[in-house]
């Protein structure tokens, strides 16, 4: 047997979420939610604690139940308001990954993985081999008879990994998976997950408030804000494009320029404003509607610091650098620009001295204009 | 899609089992009290069943029995202020200091507890009657006048129960003062504080609530406890209301409706005492308690630990020690006095135990129903500690409420309302063991749910919900998910109810009948018409009959564990 092949039919399926309403008492923790995702598509729900990623995940699982809206799970509604459907989580196909594992601890690592396959009355033979598989394909090959009270934090999650995928689920959920783990080991699991999900190419939706997981495997992100979504968008496009100052604040430091607009400076698809303080920013519109007070995100890493003028045309302004704080893969310089207080970040190792003055420069494709 | 199918004809399966449990057991709980109120409220001939008429001549008659909640009031006082006392003490010697040997002498401190009210007054009563005590035997012998002690009176009375149930507030006291935070403590010092104004600024003020919530609890146990004051003031006609209640239904012709009414006085004196009790638990000011992870600092006492370590020691004597090894003595002699003599040395008492009929088949009896109440105890009040904390299904907090009921009223009174109840219940149930198993499992509601829950709420929910999302059905996820995780809980509850029920007194008292004796009452009985020799070797065999039955459960179980299958 490969070890790459999944054993058995591997059907996979649609979400479809429309409207959904989920309230704990007074609180409506999640306010009309809407989106879809389909067969074998990875969606990560991005978003600060407390604006409902969990809620959402936990009511497509069955484990919430919702006040209002609509769940299909391939084209079969699991939920809905009207008329009145509630599939109990173990009856709707999909398996999930806790935050905090879960694993049993009165079992072997075997019973834990096996659980599912045994709850399917499959032939023990059979579940013997999809286990091994299983394990095998999270690394941990050789635990199968270890107790699971005795694994480190790392070996839980890929033993929840391996419970949560082995008997072929439809759907797999993944409620905040890494956050117990440590940095470097997040970043490891991170890797391992998804080249996981692209082996077993099953549906997953995953929750984190972690933006470089979000980014990392996902096919579209979906940020959230109480309750509701913010955008929705491949990981390039809520990285290069957000639509409002909470994308861009949230996902990745950004600085954010407002400013009166200048059109008679614009170009067939520029936009151009001036601060108060009179700088002239040229920026793109992305098809975006532009008022006349437009607001420009522009990503910390996208500002250029240089000790000499650079020899473009636009977008190039002297700053002066107050603050200068190295953290290892970069360093960061608070500047002054404008009257006003500015971040870079630059991976340059030739360090500039506090007080120096300097020439900023952004490219103005960069400069992205966000929705009024 | 057939098994779906099936499954989803099922699905209410669940949700109509627990109604129907919690109903049977809110039942269980409020038909006895429904029974206990109607009988206070009958003002007709005393013995009609049901009630001629309705008044409250009953309660205003009550001010007649003044002296007696006088009584009672003044020994839980004296009661609760020595155990409170004693549990602080305690509390503070092996939570916060370096005392040598703290984790063993911690387990030991439960010794106490399972030597119960009625051994330690059986045993007290020997050693400090005024006139044939040991202790003032010794204390004439010695050349002193009259005598030192005397446990017949209400501080005795007092200082027996104090003894006992300062256990209780010792776990209840050491708990505060462990989840204290240390580092709230530290940062007294550290902005300049002496040690003595720490304590006096800082940490009594953070114990104190967790202070006054025991003592609340465990004054509202003193008002409803029954043994010490039925052992130790009978004979000198020393009431309290308990005894008093026993007293009135148990002489002829019994004043049941008097009896009621003393009895819903004393019920609703200690539900507000637990309701405050309650209250400052749920509200009070623990900043104590933080959930954050810190070791409890034990203080360096210097070489005051070898005086605070005699200071465990001594109650650890008086509790559990003194009183067993004096039964002990007392068992093997034929006239009980505190000098050895060769010619006074007898086993006769245990032979006459154990020859006895009454003694054997009450023995017998007692521990048959604890084997009934334990078991099915643990099935039933696993199921209802599931239902309330983790099945989210409407309605439970309040059937939490009345299922707690119980743990308000002494199980004397509770008895009194069974009695009332279950006599014109359609199914001939009264004076047989039926009757007490169905009273043991109600009295002991609180106790195991409690136990059940302090486990099952360590159980993060994600462990079932993990079960659900692998596709396991209700039934599979209890079986191979939630009962495995709960086992500790549940062998502790079983350990409990079962030595619980084998001592039963207040219950048991009033509910046995001729034909179904139960050992605790019978050991009453022959203390105040029997030799105190022969009350003496019978406690004992009580307790070695519970120690054996253990031992032997335990070694089936381990057999059956290590040999599965056969």
């Amino acid at each position: 047997m490969s070890a790459t092949a999944a054993p058995g039919s591997a059907r996979t399926a649609s979400i479809e979420v429309r409207d959904l309403v989920v309230r704990y008492g007074a609180v409506a923790a999640v306010r009309g939610v809407t989106f879809s995702v389909a067969a074998g598509e990875h969606v990560t729900l991005l978003g600060p604690s407390g604006c409902g990623k969990t809620t959402t995940l936990r009511a497509i699982a069955g484990l919430e139940q919702p006040a209002a809206g609509e769940i299909r799970i391939d084209g079969r509604p699991v939920f809905s308001s009207s008329p009145r459907v509630q599939v109990p989580p173990e009856r709707r196909g999909l398996s999930m990954v806790f935050q905090s594992y879960a694993i049993w601890p009165h079992m072997t690592v075997y019973d834990n993985v096996a659980y599912g396959l045994r709850v399917r009355r499959m032939a023990e033979a059979e579940i013997g081999e999809r286990v091994r598989w299983a394990l095998d394909l999270v690394q941990l090959g050789a635990l199968g008879d270890r107790s699971a009270s005795k694994l480190s934090g790392g070996q839980q999650q890929r033993v929840a990994l391996a419970r949560a995928f082995v008997f072929s689920p439809a759907v797999l959920l993944f409620d905040e998976p890494l956050s117990n783990l440590d940095a470097k080991l997040r970043a490891e699991m991170r890797l391992e997950i998804k080249e996981l999900q692209r082996r077993l190419g099953i549906t997953s939706v995953y929750v984190t408030h972690d933006l470089e997981e979000a980014l990392a495997i996902s096919d579209r992100v979906i940020v959230m804000r109480d309750g509701v979504i913010e955008q929705i968008g491949t990981p390039a496009e809520i990285y290069d494009l957000p639509r409002n100052t909470f994308v861009a604040d949230f996902v990745g430091s950004a600085n954010l320029i407002r400013g009166r607009r200048r059109p008679d400076l614009e170009r067939e698809g520029t936009v151009v404003l001036e601060t108060a303080g009179g700088a002239i920013v040229h920026g793109a519109a992305h098809g975006r509607r532009v008022g006349a007070e437009p607001l420009f995100s522009v990503r910390t890493v996208h500002v250029r610091l240089a000790r000499e003028r650079p020899t473009v045309a636009v977008n190039v302004w002297p700053a002066t650098v107050r603050r200068r704080v190295f953290q290892g893969d970069f360093t960061q310089y608070h500047v002054e620009w404008d009257g006003r207080p500015l971040v870079v970040r630059t991976v340059a190792t030739d360090p500039v001295a506090e007080g120096d003055v300097v020439f900023l420069s952004v490219d103005p494709g960069r400069c992205v204009l966000l929705e009024s | 899609m057939d098994d779906l199918a099936r499954a989803r004809r099922f699905r209410p399966g669940p949700r109509l089992v627990s109604l129907i449990v919690g109903g049977v057991a809110a039942v269980l709980v409020l038909y006895p009290i429904a029974f206990l109120i109607q009988a206070s409220l009958s003002t007709g001939d005393p013995q009609a069943r049901p009630p001629e008429a309705y008044g409250l001549d009953n309660f205003a008659d009550l001010p007649r029995y003044g002296h007696i909640f006088a009584n009672t009031l003044l020994v839980a006082v004296a009661a609760t202020a020595m155990a409170i006392a004693l549990g602080f003490v305690m509390g503070w010697i092996l939570s916060r200091t370096n005392v040598p040997g703290r984790g063993v002498l911690e387990q030991l401190m439960a010794l106490p507890y399972y030597v119960t009210p009625l051994m330690g007054a059986l045993a007290w009563s020997l050693l400090g009657s005024p006139s044939g005590g040991f202790l003032n035997q010794t204390w004439r012998a010695l050349g002193g006048d009259g005598h030192l002690i005397d446990v017949t009176t209400p501080y005795g009375i007092a200082w027996v129960m104090a003894l006992f149930e300062g256990s209780v507030a010792f776990v209840m006291i050491g708990a505060v003062m462990k989840s204290m935070d240390p580092a709230l403590e530290e940062a007294s010092q550290v902005l300049g504080a002496g040690r003595l104004r720490t304590m006096l600024r800082v940490t009594l003020p953070l114990v104190l609530p967790g202070v006054l919530g025991a003592a609340i609890f465990v004054f509202a146990e003193m008002l409803g406890s029954f043994s010490a004051a039925l052992v130790l003031g009978l004979p000198s006609r020393f009431y309290v209301v308990t005894t008093a209640m026993y007293q009135l239904v148990s002489q002829y012709p019994p004043q049941f409706p008097r009896a009621a009414a003393m009895g819903v006085s004393l019920f609703a004196l200690m539900f507000a005492m637990v309701y405050v009790y309650r209250r400052i638990v749920r509200t009070g000011s623990y900043a104590t308690i933080t959930g954050k992870a810190f070791r409890a600092r034990a203080m360096d006492v210097g070489g005051l630990r070898w005086p605070l370590l005699a200071v465990c020691a001594v109650y650890l004597a008086v509790a559990v020690f003194l009183p067993l090894v004096t039964l002990l003595y007392a068992s093997v002699q034929r006239l009980a006095t505190v000098l050895p003599r060769a010619n006074n040395f007898t086993l006769d008492n245990y032979r006459t135990a154990l020859s006895l009929d009454a003694v054997r088949t009450a023995l017998g009896d007692s521990l048959l129903l604890g084997l009934g109440t334990a078991s099915i105890g643990v099935v039933l009040m696993g199921f209802l500690a599931w239902m309330i904390y983790r099945s989210r299904l409407p309605g439970v907090g309040a059937i939490e409420y009345v299922l707690m009921f119980p743990q308000a009223v002494p199980r004397l009174v509770f008895a009194f309302g069974m009695l009332w109840a279950w006599l014109i219940f359609p199914i001939p149930i009264y004076g047989t063991l039926w009757l007490l198993l169905i009273a043991y499992l109600t009295v002991f509601l609180p106790l195991g749910l409690r136990t059940i829950a302090g486990v099952m709420l360590q159980i993060d929910r994600s462990l079932e919900e993990s079960a659900q999302m692998c596709g396991a059905s209700w039934g599979y996820r209890m079986r191979t998910v939630t009962m495995p995780l709960l086992r500790p809980g549940l062998i502790a509850a079983w350990l409990l109810l079962f030595i619980a029920s084998v001592r039963e007194l207040g219950a048991s008292i009033l509910l046995m009948g001729p034909k179904a004796k139960v050992i605790t009452p019978t050991i009453v009985e022959s203390w105040f018409s029997t030799s105190s020799e022969l009350t003496a070797a019978m406690a004992l065999l009580q307790t070695l009959a519970v120690a054996g039955a253990l031992v032997l459960l335990f070694t089936l179980a381990r057999r059956a564990a290590q040999h599965p299958g056969e």
